[in-house]
């Protein structure tokens, strides 16, 4: 479904990704591991259109959409839920959601559909949903962030670091929430600081350092290994 | 009272002005970021179409203005295109300086076509009329009326329509704009056509009680900013409250205090306002 062919993205002379090749395929949960500043935010930015790559292809479905602009990569079917966020801090929960299927506008009922699936997913949402979206507990905000990207209906959804600062019940809802996600179709893309959870839901992972893949496994094998066991699971 | 009730008034009407032009400055520069130091020069261009849609092509003045709107929104989607978007991925001093250029261009073509010579527009709405015991032109009467409704319409546009909804939230989160799919470029353009259509209905309707010279965004321009900065720079609100702020504190202020002092009082105010609100007004709160 998404193939990188030597990616390469620099910031100056700094090359924050050099020369990435990775490959997922319809209907997969991948893990993408790897220390701060490995590049993988950089690399999410890349693939959504967020940073423009220096070299090399990002093929999505038979496209290269290297370098097209972000909202040309959302009608594609390439949607990420960045890291921090990015929620629209003084708009309504409920108007954070409708701008995340701004693409399907002229299509009413179908952004009442997606709203609907995004409140099955997260019920807490619709309890808050005319609440300002900055005013939410930082598992909720992240939920929107989510809900928001889902209501684009995304073939690939791409998830950075969705469990970053929030409290271990929250966290296991929100794994929870990414395997009914990948359940109900939808390939997924998973940065994940909490290695040992991402790969027990994940199907196969990729491990970064300084913007190159280092390795790469089935979830059997990524938990089997030791170097990967003693930098990122911590056992 | 009598006089007191009469510069409440004079201030409504200063103050619609100040606030329709404000506004457009406050969407630019909420949105895209760019102090625009052209938008007095948007004014000025303004109130020349108007002017000369009316002594040169003999059309009425409402209709003089209606092309006075599309006409500097179209001119200021194209300054968006040929001035700003190509600096949009450089630092910021690039955006006010470029500003400032356009501003000293628009006043020198101004001054090549329609000459440096004050004028006066003429209104079919001249007559005077008594209103709860002041006496005042039916022209303040418009401007207050215009503003109000042009107001209230981009406050429903804003809030009611899905184009609307993605202006707010490029001003609130300009990355996760683009990754709900919003198109960047079309909303810029939008912005500073909306911008743009402000000032030329703010000059439009203030015309008649000023004058049309090329130096007349000047003054305007310098007082949105004090606006602007008073009400939270961004803030919509802030904008309108701003304007109206300054337009009563100006025409109270040149009555029972100076009228030489007039143009200061703007100037006291943002010293003393950002005393004691140094983020001013609205300003946006922090999460």
């Amino acid at each position: 479904m998404l193939e990188l062919l030597d990616v390469t993205v620099q910031y100056g002379s700094f090359k924050a990704l050099n020369k990435m090749n990775m490959k997922i395929a319809k209907g997969e949960l991948v893990v993408l591991l790897g220390a701060n500043g490995a590049g993988k935010s950089t690399l999410f930015r890349t693939i959504s259109g967020l940073n423009k790559p220096a070299g090399g292809r990002i093929v999505f479905q038979g496209t290269d959409i290297a370098g097209w602009p972000a909202d040309r990569i959302v009608k594609a079917g390439i949607v990420l839920c960045p890291e921090g966020r990015m929620l629209f801090p003084q708009m309504t929960v409920l108007e954070n959601l409708r701008l995340g299927g701004y693409i399907f506008r002229r299509k009413k009922e179908l952004i009442q559909q997606r709203l609907e699936k995004v409140f099955s997913l997260f019920p807490v949402l619709e309890e808050k949903k005319d609440l300002p979206a900055g005013s939410l507990s930082g598992g909720q905000q992240q939920m929107t962030a989510i809900g928001r990207a889902l209501m684009a209906d995304p073939e690939l959804l791409l998830l950075d670091e969705p469990s970053i600062g929030l409290a271990p019940l929250v966290v296991e809802q929100m794994f929870q929430a990414i395997q009914s996600i990948k359940e109900s179709g939808t390939t997924i893309l998973l940065a994940e600081q909490n290695a040992r959870a991402a790969l027990s839901i994940a199907d196969r992972g990729y491990v970064m350092e300084n913007g190159k893949i280092v390795l790469e496994g089935s979830r059997t094998e990524l938990f089997a290994n030791d170097d990967v066991r003693k930098a990122y699971i911590g056992a | 009272m009598e006089i007191f009730v009469q510069q409440v008034f004079n201030g409504l009407t200063v103050g619609s002005v100040y606030s329709l032009f404000a506004l457009g400055l406050t969407l630019v520069y909420g949105i895209l970021h760019i102090p625009n130091f052209a938008h007095g020069a948007f004014y000025m261009v303004g109130g020349y179409i108007t002017l000369m849609a009316m002594t040169g092509w003999g059309v009425h003045y409402v209709a003089a203005v209606v092309i006075s709107v599309i006409v500097v929104g179209l001119l200021a989607v194209l300054t968006e295109r040929i001035v700003f978007f190509p600096l949009r991925n450089m630092p910021p001093l690039q955006d006010k300086i470029a500003a400032i250029g356009l501003m000293l261009f628009l006043e020198a073509f101004a001054q090549l076509v329609w000459g440096t010579e004050y004028r006066t527009m003429p209104t079919p709405f001249g007559k005077v009329v008594d209103v709860f015991g002041i006496t005042v032109t039916v022209q303040r009467i418009l401007i207050i009326v215009t503003a109000v409704a042009v107001m209230l319409i981009l406050y429903l546009f804003l809030k009611k329509t899905m184009t609307g909804a993605a202006i707010i939230a490029m001003s609130q989160n300009r990355e996760g704009a683009f990754l709900a799919g919003i198109n960047a470029n079309k909303i810029a353009m939008l912005t500073f056509f909306i911008s743009g259509a402000l000032a030329a209905v703010a000059s439009s309707i203030a015309s008649p009680i000023n004058l049309v010279f090329p130096g007349m965004g000047h003054l305007v321009i310098l007082k949105a900013f004090v606006i602007i900065i008073i009400g939270g720079m961004g803030s919509i609100p802030g904008a309108i409250i701003g304007g109206y702020i300054l337009g009563f504190a100006e025409s109270l202020g040149g009555t029972f205090i100076s009228n030489d002092y007039k143009d200061l009082i703007a100037f006291v105010l943002l010293v003393v306002i950002l005393t004691f609100r140094p983020k001013g007004l609205f300003a946006k709160e922090v999460h």
